[in-house]
């Protein structure tokens, strides 16, 4: 009986450790996707403005002369890189909600263990 | 269970074929998603007042204001005077750190299709929430359907 609650004791504490990770995982990604959206607006505009107009990077509270065709790759390089972190998060997403999920059917069997052995003398 | 398609399929799935606590954990999401979509709404308004702002500015950058002076922010609390020396240009923030130089009407014209873009997003998320909300009420409706039955059972 004791060794079936510290099993679910345990379990539970797993799940909520694996939720807690899964959280993050998804306000990372979501952070992601912001990034990706800003950067896919900044390429478009990049794209509408003519080469001869001067571009600026905003370095701490200084901002620098760049080329435009600079930024532009700068931007591309930056897609290229968010849009790899933003693959690489969807797999750890997918993994942890396998996991969470694991865990709450081995919650859910335990608890109806216990429930079992209540219901004998 | 927690990737239930909830747009096309939605109407697929027989809510009252789920369990008290898959629908519990159903209703949490969609409370999730809608606190999200409340958020964005509010920051998509921050975003278009801000352009809007800016838009309005422009109005007066004016080739008469050329040489006029102005006071300019050094920081939140310090002003030192200036002139205007160029009144044809003006820099804008396009995003992720990086500035344009942008002649009057071009930026005027950057301001309006930013505002119509987030006026277009905002458009859309309202749609969507206004459908998770619906979702939502059915969920609750079900759910205490549900908890109706439990206790006339018991």
């Amino acid at each position: 009986m004791g060794d079936l609650q510290k099993k679910i004791e345990n379990e539970v504490v797993l799940l909520k450790g694996t939720q807690k990770e899964y959280q993050k995982a998804i306000s990372t990604r979501q952070q992601l996707d912001a990034q990706l959206n800003e950067n896919q607006v900044v390429k478009d505009e990049l794209n509408l403005i003519s080469i001869e107009r001067r571009i600026y990077k905003a370095i701490g509270p200084a901002l620098i002369k760049m080329e435009i065709v600079e930024a532009k790759q700068n931007v591309a390089k930056r897609i290229d890189y968010i849009s790899k972190e933003i693959k690489r998060f969807d797999d750890i997403i997918m993994n942890l909600e396998k996991k969470q999920d694991g865990h709450r059917e081995t919650l859910h069997k335990l608890q109806q263990d216990k429930m079992k052995s209540a219901m004998k003398p | 269970m927690s990737q239930i398609p909830l747009e096309a399929n939605a109407q697929q799935i027989d809510l009252t074929t789920l369990s008290l606590p898959q629908l519990t954990q159903l209703k949490q999401q969609l409370d999730q998603e809608l606190t999200l979509f409340q958020e964005s709404l509010q920051s998509l308004k921050l975003a278009q007042n801000k352009f809007q702002n800016s838009g309005e500015c422009l109005e007066k950058v004016t080739p008469e204001s050329e040489g006029k002076s102005i006071l300019v922010p050094l920081t939140g609390s310090m002003y030192v005077p200036g002139k205007l020396a160029d009144t044809k240009h003006v820099i804008i923030d396009i995003g992720t750190g990086y500035y344009a130089e942008q002649d009057i009407a071009g930026a005027k014209s950057y301001f309006r299709r930013k505002i119509a873009f987030v006026t277009e997003q905002m458009e859309k998320i309202q749609i969507i929430g206004l459908e998770k909300s619906k979702i939502r009420d059915t969920v609750a409706e079900v759910m205490e359907l549900k908890m109706q039955a439990q206790t006339a059972q018991s």
